[in-house]
């Protein structure tokens, strides 16, 4: 008989180590999450390096800040509000509107799509929805998350995060129309 | 609906390159570590540390000499005492020798 033992019960352990000072639990915890703040901040700036910065900048701001985080759901909920906040800023900041062609086609050999084309044109058309829709159409569809756990992490109410999630898709959905 | 679908492929989460947790704990390391001081300045605190050492030796000596001074000059005073003390016996005992 084999016993279902869920992530949630081994993850406390390295929360619990890393706020010990154990820095393998730490990296243990990067390892973790790496892939969901990396992909927000890479879906909203559609560029391989300013992602890596922004995660890079999110993971320190962890360590210096471990102590506060209380569970594991809290620290997911932390993660994704200040990666989402800290793309917002920089991109208010620098106004980075010029995405490369090579990192907009850069896609990972095991993690080939089904249409590498359109994947393509949408990662491109979500960078001229402006910052707040980019950020809130990838917590829906990169976290699968609703308007009401968007809300929190984006500080808005939920009814403002519905609205930026229709205009959103109209705005997608025409481009699309218009590009085909 | 399709579109949410397409949008759900897109944005699937994105690993970074191979070795983010090594980059990401080398930062912090770098962070950690103490700042790296140019040779000059090692050079002037070392100096600073010596003259403060030197100074509290000196200053030790000097608050030394004057202690043996005052003890000297205490000895001194209590062997005059001493002296005039004894001299008024003597002249006391001579003064009994010839009234007899």
């Amino acid at each position: 008989m084999t016993a279902i033992v869920p992530e949630a019960i081994e993850f406390p352990a390295a929360l619990t180590r890393a706020q010990a000072g154990d820095h393998d639990a730490f990296a243990e915890l990067v390892e973790r999450h790496e892939s969901m703040v990396y992909g927000l901040a890479y879906h909203f700036f559609n560029d391989r390096s300013r992602a890596e910065e922004v995660a890079q900048d999110v993971f320190l701001q962890l360590y210096r800040n471990l102590r506060t985080i209380e569970t594991e759901s809290h620290l997911l909920f932390w993660l994704r509000q200040v990666t989402t906040r800290r793309c917002i800023d920089v991109a208010r900041r620098s106004r980075l509107k010029a995405v490369s062609l090579e990192d907009a086609g850069e896609l990972r050999a095991f993690d080939r799509p089904a249409d590498p084309f359109l994947d393509r044109r949408l990662k491109k058309l979500l960078q001229e929805l402006p910052d707040v829709q980019r950020a809130v159409v990838t917590l829906r569809y990169q976290e699968d998350l609703d308007p009401s756990e968007i809300c929190r992490i984006v500080g808005m109410p939920v009814n403002t995060v519905k609205s930026h999630l229709h205009r959103a898709l109209q705005a997608l959905r025409r481009k699309l129309e218009k590009h085909s | 609906m399709t579109l949410e679908n397409d949008l759900k492929r897109a944005l699937r989460r994105e690993a970074p390159a191979p070795g983010f947790a090594n980059r990401v704990m080398e930062r912090i390391a770098r962070q950690q570590a103490p700042p790296h001081r140019p040779m000059w300045w090692r050079a002037a605190a070392a100096s600073v540390t010596l003259a403060a050492i030197l100074g509290g030796y000196a200053t030790h000596k000097v608050v030394e000499h004057r202690r043996g001074e005052h003890a000297k000059e205490q000895v001194l005073m209590a062997m005059r005492i001493a002296g005039e003390k004894v001299a008024y016996a003597q002249q006391e005992v001579r003064a009994i020798g010839t009234s007899d």
